[in-house]
């Protein structure tokens, strides 16, 4: 509505008001007060109902532009995802070729005699090339993760935490490192929370996965949960050495390994399943750092609808 | 007497040359006679002519692919057994290759190894002439009944409520009775994904299917644990089409 309109609308009020005055000025009117009021009324009435439709105006262009721009978002995030979706089909495909010829290349020596320092030579590369086969799989699991449909029931959190812990404790190279788990009990235990069991227990395997890498043995890593609200809170606390400010955005990126993170094996692709298996059950994940003290990663989960 | 039958012939269609010399020889000795097709029409020509005793097809390949060569034989009803080389992870390409009539598939990039465990099953459970019991609509086991179309476990005419990998699991269980079953295998082929610790998804999903089926563990009617290999499906398992 332009401005010039708006003023024509207010003047109703007025110029009735005007008319209304000069006719009471002239002795035309019976009973002036009677008159008065109710010239006040209606102008006060027409200014309120003028407010009104104004607002509801106003409020309709801001909710379509909104809508817009909501429809325009979600359409752009669609395409990335399908876009980085095409890319990783692509790229599994042009790498599982190679990497299966590979594969069966070595079977093949391994059925031919090989002087000992050959052996070892063919060992290192088939190491490699299983390497090279788990990072595939990872990537192709991060792109699926965000099409595939999720089994969403209610998952008895208590018991899949103490499950991560026990099967953390039980790696090979966990050495001493050791865990403690804090699960409340009083008044109540943690409640069901809503998601994909195996999800979730992958999330939180690689979070402790992750923890143990780099604490060092001796030390305890600390993975406590506790309920806040429509919310179950899980913390996965390490005395590693912690991750760098100016990193802390970027570690949640596929194949980006931190200043600290060299040296120490991984894919460079679990944070970012954590962070896609989060956004899949509509949850929150952040983390706290200290350089040279550890860091605090914080998940926070909607409990099952009862 | 060394009879023709002693060692199987199989055929191995892959477009890839690399994988194909690489993998030929090595299923050489582990006693197969293996011959060569480098695309789909080559390999329908050449299981007419030559009969083979187990086709290993490739999905992605030029010209005619491996999905339109199984559907092609299975619609002309010949049920060579066919093991599928699928892509890693895609979950609708896994649901395809037992629809279609596929007696199992392996992802690629796979261990060699595996695919010979995989060959001398199929030819184990190979019935002459007639589908697998991948291509079946119904699988029967005593009163157990697996619904394949509607995707529904029928237990003494009752229908049992089960989350839909513990369905998933047992189909691939139901289809490869008898047969001794790796965490690792399920975990990859039902699950699709070979997370490192995700064995112990499984042991869930086969205790929760346990529950429903109300099998007892010691003296185990349906679901057989062998110890620190895996799982076998203990019944016999009838197809009805």
């Amino acid at each position: 509505m332009k401005h010039w309109h708006w003023g024509l609308l207010i003047s109703i009020p007025a110029v009735a008001g005007a008319t209304l005055a000069v006719a009471f000025w002239r002795g035309w009117l019976p009973n002036a007060i009677f008159y008065l009021r109710a010239d006040l009324g209606t102008a006060f009435g027409l200014l309120g109902l003028l407010f009104v439709v104004g607002l509801g105006i106003e409020w309709g262009r801001w909710y379509r532009r909104e809508s817009n721009r909501r429809a325009i978002a979600s359409k752009v995030k669609a395409e990335a995802t399908s876009e980085r979706h095409e890319f990783l089909g692509r790229l599994d495909h042009e790498l599982k070729n190679p990497l299966m010829a590979m594969r069966a290349g070595l079977a093949n020596l391994a059925g031919t005699t090989l002087e000992s320092p050959q052996q070892e030579i063919i060992n290192s590369i088939e190491t490699q090339t299983l390497r090279l086969s788990r990072l595939l799989t990872d990537l192709r699991k991060l792109a699926e993760l965000e099409i595939r449909p999720i089994d969403c029931a209610p998952v008895d959190i208590s018991e899949l935490l103490q499950e991560v812990a026990t099967v953390a404790e039980e790696r090979p190279d966990a050495d001493s490192r050791h865990i403690a788990l804090t699960l409340p009990q009083a008044p109540w235990p943690l409640p069901m929370v809503s998601g994909d069991r195996d999800l979730l227990f992958l999330l939180f395997h690689n979070l402790v996965d992750n923890a143990m890498k780099f604490t060092q043995p001796g030390h305890t890593i600390e993975l406590r949960a506790f309920e806040d609200g429509s919310k179950v809170v899980v913390e996965v606390a390490d005395t590693g050495p912690g991750i760098p400010d100016v990193e802390v955005p970027l570690v949640w990126e596929e194949l980006y390994r931190g200043e600290n993170a060299r040296g120490v094996p991984g894919s460079g692709i679990g944070l970012a399943l954590v962070r896609a298996i989060v956004e899949r059950h509509n949850g929150e994940v952040f983390l706290r750092s200290r350089v040279g003290k550890g860091t605090v990663f914080t998940i926070r989960l909607s409990t099952a609808q009862k | 007497m060394v009879g023709q039958d002693v060692s199987p012939h199989i055929l191995l269609v892959d477009d890839e040359a690399a994988i194909t010399t690489n993998l030929a020889p090595f299923l050489e000795r582990a006693g197969f006679v293996i011959s060569v097709a480098g695309d789909g029409t080559q390999a329908l020509q050449q299981i007419s002519r030559s009969k083979p005793d187990l086709v290993v097809l490739d999905v992605l390949m030029p010209k005619m692919d491996g999905r339109q060569v199984l559907r092609h034989l299975r619609q002309a009803g010949d049920w060579t057994p066919i093991i599928l080389l699928t892509q890693v992870g895609e979950a609708s390409e896994r649901a395809m290759a037992l629809e279609e009539g596929a007696d199992d598939y392996i992802n690629k990039p796979f261990d060699p190894r595996e695919l010979v465990a995989r060959i001398r099953s199929v030819l184990r459970r190979a019935r002459p002439g007639q589908p697998p019991l991948a291509a079946v609509w119904r699988l029967v086991s005593g009163k157990l009944t697996f619904d394949r179309r509607a995707h529904r476990v029928i237990l003494n005419d009752k229908e049992l409520a089960l989350t839909p990998k513990a369905v998933d699991l047992l189909e691939y269980l139901m289809t490869h009775p008898d047969e001794l079953i790796s965490r690792e295998r399920l975990l990859e082929t039902v699950w699709g994904w070979d997370y490192p610790v995700g064995t112990r998804s499984v042991d869930t999903r086969i205790a929760e299917l346990r529950r429903a089926l109300k099998d007892d563990v010691t003296t185990p009617t349906y679901i057989e644990t062998v110890a620190g290999e895996g799982y076998r499906f203990a019944g016999k398992v009838e197809g009805q089409a």
